[in-house]
Order: structure tokens, then C-alpha cells, then sequence
């Protein structure tokens, strides 16, 4: 888990990033594209969001499903829980109808496939901020 | 909606028309009676004015007559009755005309007072009661006093009479002219009112006529589309129906969903009791949650589209003839907004079985045609007269697996142990077509072996249960017959070719040390060697490469195979050796070298290390099999043993390193977990150790964890004369 000390005033929306491999945080957060979002921290699993999100408040959360500790699914119901607000953009490998309506169930906004290109990933992020 | 607001919107005109027309109604009602009543007594104060005109000079009249009676002393009795009649009536018509109001006020007043004036003269002469004559019968009658007096007021009234007689009477004739006119207004007043009622109620009758015809056309319209919808919802192919936010059907839908569902009371069914008998539960409380999630508005509509996990539902219905059929529909949901949101979710549902089903066909014939491929240019690169050797000997298995079949059993055990003898033939036959890259051989024998592998689960067997094996057996057969006549068209292709490659045949020598990276083509003998093949029926070397190169692209995997001295095997040991270095192969490639990242992180080189060696010793001779891989660990062959349930726990807590070792020859030992073309059946190493047991020989492990695996197979002297055993 890494937070990010200096939160930029200017941006309007917090983006926490969750997800087991690091590569993919660091590619999320390379690749996405908005000025009024503000990276406020990244988590490995469900836990560490959890604790993450108490901490930092975010306004969107992405968010992969299957992670150690805490999965996806978990976590969105908890996170929604404690802030009925945030918006919530599920990317995850697994394919499956069924695991993307269960996360929307949960209080997901959103659904990307993994592997996605930089155009999908910034659609997904402007479809969930619109 | 549309025609709901027409029809209110006509609703509230033909109301207001009514109401339009009753109003006109009442105030022409109202205003006429009033009129007709005002008409009515101005011709009664007419007809009294008219009447009183002439009074006046009745009054004068009978004064005169009075008065004449009284001079000749006659009898004057009547003369005065008349005259107090007149007074009488003229007060009473006056007071009638103040009364009504309709006279003209300052014309009735004039006459009144006119009339007033003649009171004081009039009076004493209609209230005279005496007598007014003395009669004597001297003098004859004569006035009384009362009579003198009686005589001179007579005689007053009448100079009074004469003289306002016709001034009354002119008054009396304007009031008559007054109320004439007042009665000519009132009549013209009540035509004009009557005419205006009229034409009020022409207009808003032919208002209503227009409205009329107007909502005639309208509904005549909506029936015509009612219509259309009805046809359309009979002939369209998809089914169509709404849902509610209760997720229950609507009353209208279209015809198509009876043949799709197999019945007719969609209207108030639940979209959950809809799916419920013709999905798996798992799919219908997904398709349940989905559609709930159609009435949040958390996910916009292109997104729910995506995850639609009705796209391509499959579904168990009966086909109307008492069997089941499996049916595949596609669910699309759209949402259809109100004014406050989501109204309803409208559903359409396509049949398309007939896509599914052709698209697999079309995958079906694809991945033939890409096996044919396969196999053709797998073939090109196989020995022909290998391939002819592997085809016979194929042939015999499969005899032998007839044979199997056809022992008669009964009891379970029977059947168990046919089970197990087949298993081992289809296995052989599965190495053999793998060494030689036949895929397409391969796939089918491992398509058996999966059936076997079903039927030994099964806690009953009975003979049924092995027709399965015999259908794919014949079709195994009738591939192999296939692969036979194709091998004779490319050995006829390749005879009446130009000597394009004899340099290549002539010149190829049995390898002694093949190198082949794994990944790339497999650099054994060339397509046209047949010359080169004659020479050397036993040497592996080709094979054993072209089956490296196909392990290491089906595993990912990348390692070089060293091979040494395979051409001295003698001709009753091919066999046996052939059927050990490729179960080694294949063991090494599954279970020993490692992926490329994970040998770097170990600091080994990224492409491993296979080495084969077969030298004659003193006492016989020695094949060495070793990988650079991962080893194997006691504890690894324990657990696996365990999961396989080949020993129990404590038996493998009490084994030592010897005893453990020992299980990679045991029946259905593997450690792979899943089931792969290659490895994970646990056959293959107890064969070959009983193939090496049967000659005399011995079979050897060695390993260190995370550097080598080493077999040592040793075998007794053979006589290179006695090929029987081959």
C-alpha cells in the first residue's frame, strides 16, 4: 500500500487504484488521462483498500477482482457501504457475465476486461465520471 | 401515450361544448321567459290604457245626462250609478296600471294627477245620497235643498268634465302610445335573444358534429394501428414483451415467445418463473440479478449491454414430441423512459440456434481441416517407412484392444481390468503417434483415454458402458486407414518428384548428436530421405527431436536434446528403448525443465538441457536419460502419491528417500495435477519399467533438487540376430 503525501488541491476527483500486481497499477496510473483526477494511494488487496480508503476518501476506485486477503467483490460492497457515492470501475481478467453482474450487484459502476488498450481504459474513466 | 393525451384533450373540448350549450340554453330560456312575461303585461297595461282613453268623455257625458235629469227633475238614480261606476273603474284601471310598473312612470303620473284633479269635483257628486227632489202636489217636485246642492256640484263637475275631458284623454292616449312601444321593444328584444340562442346552439352543435368526426377518424386510426401492432406481434420473428418494475411480463408480447417458451400466460409471469425450468440455477439467479440491475440507473445502458449474461442463453425444452431438444436464445433488454424514469425494460428474444450450431460446425471444420493440415505436414516430416512401422504396429494394438473388448466379463473386477488393459495399449498407441508428431492420432487416442478415465470412476461397470469405446475405436481405425492411404500419396508425390534433394537424402548420416533449440522446426532428417531412413530403421534420433521440438512448444518450454549412440541399439531392444526415452522425453518436458523465467531466476541458462546416451558395456548395455530441470523431491512424490491416494499419509511419512523414489514406477503415479496430452494420467513409467524388467533389465533414478533428473536403464547382452522381441 503507498499513499500519496501531496494531494493537488486543483483536482476534483480522488482516483485510488486497487489491484494485486504492481505492474498493473503502475500501468492504470500511467495510463489514465484526466487532469481532475488525483491518484491518492494504490492497494494490493481488499484489506489494504479498505484501510487505504478510510484514510484518503476517494472519489473513484478501480478495482481488480481477484486479489489475495480480500477480493474484489468483498471490497466493493464494503467500500459502497461506507460511501454510497464513490464510483467504483471493475478491471479484471476474469470475462464472465456472471462475475461482472455480481459486481455491479455489489455497486460497481463499471467493467473493464483485462488486457485493455490506453483508449479502453480512458473511456471506461470518462464513462464513470460522466 | 400520444393517442391517451388526443383522446383527453378531446375529452375536455366535448365537455366544454356542453357545458357551452347549456349555458346558451339556459340564458336564452331564462331571458325569453323574462321577455315574454314583460311583453305580456305591457299588452295588458296597454289594452287597460286603451280603455281608459275613453272615460274621460263618458264622464263628461254622464254629467251632461246628470245634469239634464236633474233640470227636468227626472229620475237621476241611473245616470249616477254609471257616472260612480266610471270613477270606480278608472281609480281601479289606474292603480292597476301603477301597479304592473310597465306604464311609462311620468306619462302615468301626469295622468294621475290630471285624474286627481278631478276628485274634488267629482266626489260629492258620486258620494250623493239624498234625495234630491221635494215633490208636492202643489207645486209638483221641486229641488230639495240637498237637491239644489246636489244640482250646483252636478253642474260643476260637468263645466270641470267638459273642460279637461280632452286634456285627460290625451295623456291618457300618450300613456297608451308609451306602452305600445314598450311592449313593440320587448317583443323585438325576445326575437333578437331567441335568434342568438339559436345560432349559439347551430354553432356549437356543428362544433360537436366536427368532434365527433374528428374522434371517429381518430379511432378508426388507433384500431387500424392496433391492428398493425397486432400483425406485426403475430409475424415478427423475435419475441417482444415489457417488463415492469415488478420484472413481470406485460399483456402484450409477440407470437414468437409461445414457440420459443412452449406456452401462452406471459402476461403478469415473472421474468424469474419465465427461465426457471429451462436454465441451470446458477444462470438464472444471474439473469435475475441482471435484470434487476436494468431498473437501477447506476449502469448506463451500452455498459449493460456488455455484460449481458443472456447473450447467448442455452436452454433445455421439450420438443413437443416428448424429448428434449437444447435450444440457444439471445435476451437484448432497452430501457424505455417516462417522464420519472425507467417506465419499463423492453425484451427481445431471438432464436439463434441455427447461428450457433453453424458457427460451431464452421469451428469443427476448421479445426479439421487445421488437423488435416497438421497432420499432412507432420507426415512430411515423419520417415515414411517409421510411419508404415508405426501403422502396422498401431494396427496390432488396436487388435489387441479388440481382443480386450471382446473377453467376456461379468464382474466388475473384469471390467476393471480390461479397463486397465486398454488404458495401457491407448497410451502406447498415444506415445508412439506423439513421437511422431500425428497429432490428429494423438488427440483422438487421448479423447479415449479421457473416456476410459471416466468409466473407471464410475462406481458400477457393465458392458454398455464400453459401446462408447468401441464407436471411437472404429473411428480411430477408419482415421488410421486415412492416414495410411495419404502416407502412400505423399511416398508416390515424393517418388515421381525430380531428385530435387538426393544430396540431402544421400547425405544425411544417422545423427549422432541432434541439436535442436526447441521452438523451431525440427531439423531431423529431410522430407525426401527415404534413401537415408532405409539404412536405419532404429535410430530415433529424427523422431526423438521432432517430438522435443512439439513438447517444448505445447509447454512453453525451451531445451536442447543431445543424443548419443541410438544407432547402436540392438533390434530387440528398439522397441523397449523407444518406449523409454519418449516417456522420458515427455516426462522431462512436463515435469523437469522449467519455464524460461524461472530457470533465470534460478541462474540457469533460459534454454535446458536434455541429454540421451546409449553405449554397449562390458556386461550388456546402458541408456543414460538426464535433464538439467528441477529434480525431484521425496516430499513432491509423497504428496502427489498421497493426493493420488496410492498410499496413505502415514505409509508416506514412514517412507525414506529409496521407498519414495520408488513411487515414479508406480501404476498411476504422476505429479502433474491436471490431465494434458503428455503427462498426468500416471501411466508410462511403471510400463516402461516392466518393458525393461521383462528383458532382464534394470531401471535407476537419480536427482538432485533444482539441478538434474538422471534415468539409468541397464540391459543384459542381446543377441542383435534374435528380432523376435521387437
Amino acid at each position: 500500500m503507498s499513499t500519496n503525501p501531496k494531494p493537488n488541491a486543483k483536482k476534483s476527483f480522488k482516483l485510488m487504484i486497487v489491484d494485486d500486481s504492481n505492474i498493473m497499477r503502475r500501468r492504470i496510473e500511467r495510463s489514465q488521462q484526466f487532469e481532475e483526477l488525483q491518484v491518492v494511494g494504490t492497494a494490493g488487496n481488499g484489506l489494504e483498500a479498505l484501510e487505504l480508503f478510510k484514510k484518503t476518501d476517494p472519489d473513484v476506485v478501480t478495482m481488480d477482482l481477484t486479489m489475495p486477503q480480500m477480493d474484489g467483490i468483498e471490497c466493493i460492497g464494503r467500500l459502497v457501504t461506507l460511501k454510497p457515492a464513490v464510483r467504483i470501475l471493475v478491471i479484471s481478467a476474469l470475462a464472465d457475465k456472471a462475475t461482472a453482474v455480481e459486481a455491479m450487484e455489489k455497486g460497481a459502476n463499471g467493467f473493464l476486461n483485462k488486457p485493455f488498450t490506453d483508449r479502453q481504459l480512458n473511456e471506461a474513466i470518462a464513462e464513470l465520471l460522466c | 401515450m400520444m393517442v391517451a393525451a388526443t383522446e383527453r384533450r378531446r375529452q375536455v373540448l366535448m365537455a366544454g361544448i356542453g357545458t357551452a350549450l347549456i349555458l346558451v340554453m339556459g340564458t336564452v330560456l331564462f331571458f325569453g321567459f323574462r321577455l315574454a312575461t314583460q311583453t305580456r303585461t305591457s299588452i295588458s297595461a296597454l289594452q287597460t290604457a286603451s280603455t281608459l282613453q275613453t272615460y274621460p268623455e263618458t264622464i263628461a257625458q254622464q254629467l251632461n245626462s246628470l245634469r239634464d235629469r236633474l233640470e227636468v227633475r227626472a229620475y237621476s238614480g241611473q245616470a249616477l250609478s254609471e257616472l260612480q261606476a266610471s270613477v270606480k273603474h278608472v281609480n281601479a284601471n289606474l292603480r292597476q296600471l301603477e301597479a304592473s310598473g310597465d306604464a311609462d312612470g311620468p306619462q302615468l303620473s301626469r295622468a294621475q294627477l290630471m285624474w286627481r284633479q278631478y276628485q274634488p269635483v267629482l266626489e260629492p257628486v258620486v258620494n250623493f245620497t239624498g234625495q234630491p227632489y221635494l215633490d208636492s202636489d202643489t207645486a209638483g217636485s221641486s229641488l230639495s235643498s240637498e237637491g239644489r246642492r246636489h244640482y250646483a256640484e252636478v253642474k260643476r263637475a260637468q263645466l270641470f268634465a267638459n273642460e279637461n275631458a280632452r286634456p285627460l284623454q290625451t295623456q291618457l292616449a300618450s300613456l297608451a302610445t308609451a306602452l305600445q312601444r314598450s311592449s313593440s321593444d320587448a317583443a323585438t328584444r325576445l326575437r333578437t335573444l331567441l335568434l342568438a340562442g339559436v345560432l349559439a346552439a347551430l354553432v356549437l352543435a356543428i362544433a360537436a358534429g366536427y368532434f365527433q368526426l374528428t374522434r371517429e377518424r381518430q379511432e378508426r386510426a388507433a384500431r387500424e394501428a392496433q391492428e398493425q401492432t397486432r400483425y406485426i406481434l403475430k409475424s415478427v420473428r423475435e419475441g417482444f414483451f415489457l417488463l415492469d418494475a415488478d420484472h413481470r411480463i406485460g399483456s402484450v408480447w409477440s407470437e414468437a415467445l409461445t414457440h420459443m417458451f412452449s406456452r401462452t400466460d406471459f402476461a403478469g409471469l415473472s421474468f424469474e418463473d419465465l427461465l426457471k425450468d429451462l436454465v441451470p440455477m446458477a444462470t438464472l439467479t444471474t439473469a435475475v440479478k441482471y435484470v434487476k440491475l436494468l431498473w437501477g440507473e447506476r449502469a448506463h445502458e451500452n455498459l449493460m449491454k456488455s455484460i449481458n449474461p443472456l447473450g447467448q442463453l442455452e436452454i433445455t425444452r421439450d420438443n413437443g414430441h416428448g424429448a428434449k431438444e437444447t435450444r440457444y436464445l439471445q435476451f437484448d433488454f432497452h430501457r424505455v423512459m417516462g417522464p420519472q424514469g425507467i417506465k419499463h425494460v423492453l425484451c427481445s428474444v431471438s432464436d439463434i440456434t441455427s447461428n450457433v450450431l453453424l458457427a460451431r460446425e464452421l469451428q469443427d471444420s476448421q479445426d479439421n481441416a487445421n488437423a488435416q493440415m497438421d497432420m499432412m505436414i507432420g507426415m512430411m516430416h515423419v520417415d515414411p517407412l517409421q510411419l508404415t512401422s508405426f501403422l502396422d504396429t498401431t494396427e496390432t494394438s488396436i487388435k489387441l484392444v479388440n481382443t480386450i473388448l471382446r473377453e467376456p466379463a461379468r464382474a466388475d473386477a473384469e471390467f476393471r481390468k480390461k479397463l486397465a488393459g486398454l488404458f495401457r495399449e491407448l497410451h502406447s498407441i498415444k506415445g508412439e503417434a506423439s513421437a511422431l508428431n500425428l497429432t490428429s492420432v494423438a488427440s483422438r487416442v487421448h479423447v479415449m483415454e479421457d473416456m476410459v478415465s471416466e468409466c473407471k470412476k464410475r462406481p458400477e461397470l457393465s458392458g454398455n458402458d464400453f459401446l462408447p469405446l468401441v464407436l471411437k475405436l472404429d473411428e480411430l481405425l477408419a482415421h488410421l486407414r486415412g492416414v495410411r492411404e495419404m502416407a502412400t500419396r505423399l511416398s508416390v508425390l515424393k517418388d515421381s518428384l525430380p531428385a530435387a534433394t538426393p544430396a540431402a537424402g544421400a547425405a544425411a548420416p544417422t545423427p549422432q548428436s541432434a541439436r535442436a533449440p526447441a521452438g523451431r522446426a525440427p531439423p531431423g532428417r529431410a522430407p525426401g530421405g527415404r534413401a537415408a531412413a532405409a539404412g536405419s530403421l532404429n535410430d530415433l534420433s529424427p523422431t526423438l527431436q521432432s517430438m522435443a521440438t512439439r513438447l517444448a512448444q505445447d509447454h512453453n518450454k525451451q531445451f536442447r536434446l543431445s543424443v548419443v549412440g541410438l544407432a547402436d541399439v540392438p533390434p530387440p531392444y528398439a522397441s523397449t528403448i523407444k518406449d523409454c526415452l519418449i516417456q522420458m522425453l515427455r516426462n522431462a518436458a512436463v515435469h523437469g525443465i522449467e519455464a524460461p523465467d524461472v530457470r533465470r531466476n534460478l541462474a540457469k541458462q533460459d534454454v535446458g538441457v536434455v541429454k540421451v546416451e546409449f553405449r554397449k558395456t562390458p556386461g550388456g548395455y546402458e541408456l543414460v536419460f538426464e535433464d538439467d530441470g528441477a529434480g525431484i523431491t521425496p516430499q513432491n512424490l509423497k504428496a502427489a502419491a498421497v493426493r493420488k491416494r496410492l498410499v496413505t499419509e502415514e505409509a508416506a511419512g514412514r517412507m525414506d528417500t529409496r521407498a519414495a523414489m520408488a513411487l515414479i514406477f508406480a501404476p498411476g503415479f504422476s505429479t502433474q495435477e491436471g490431465v494434458s496430452m503428455d503427462a498426468g494420467r500416471g501411466v508410462g513409467m511403471d510400463v516402461v519399467a516392466r518393458s525393461v524388467a521383462t528383458l532382464g533389465g534394470k531401471i535407476g533414478v537419480s536427482t538432485h533438487p533444482g539441478k538434474f533428473t538422471r534415468f539409468r536403464v541397464v540391459l543384459p547382452g542381446a543377441d542383435s540376430d534374435s528380432a523376435a522381441v521387437a
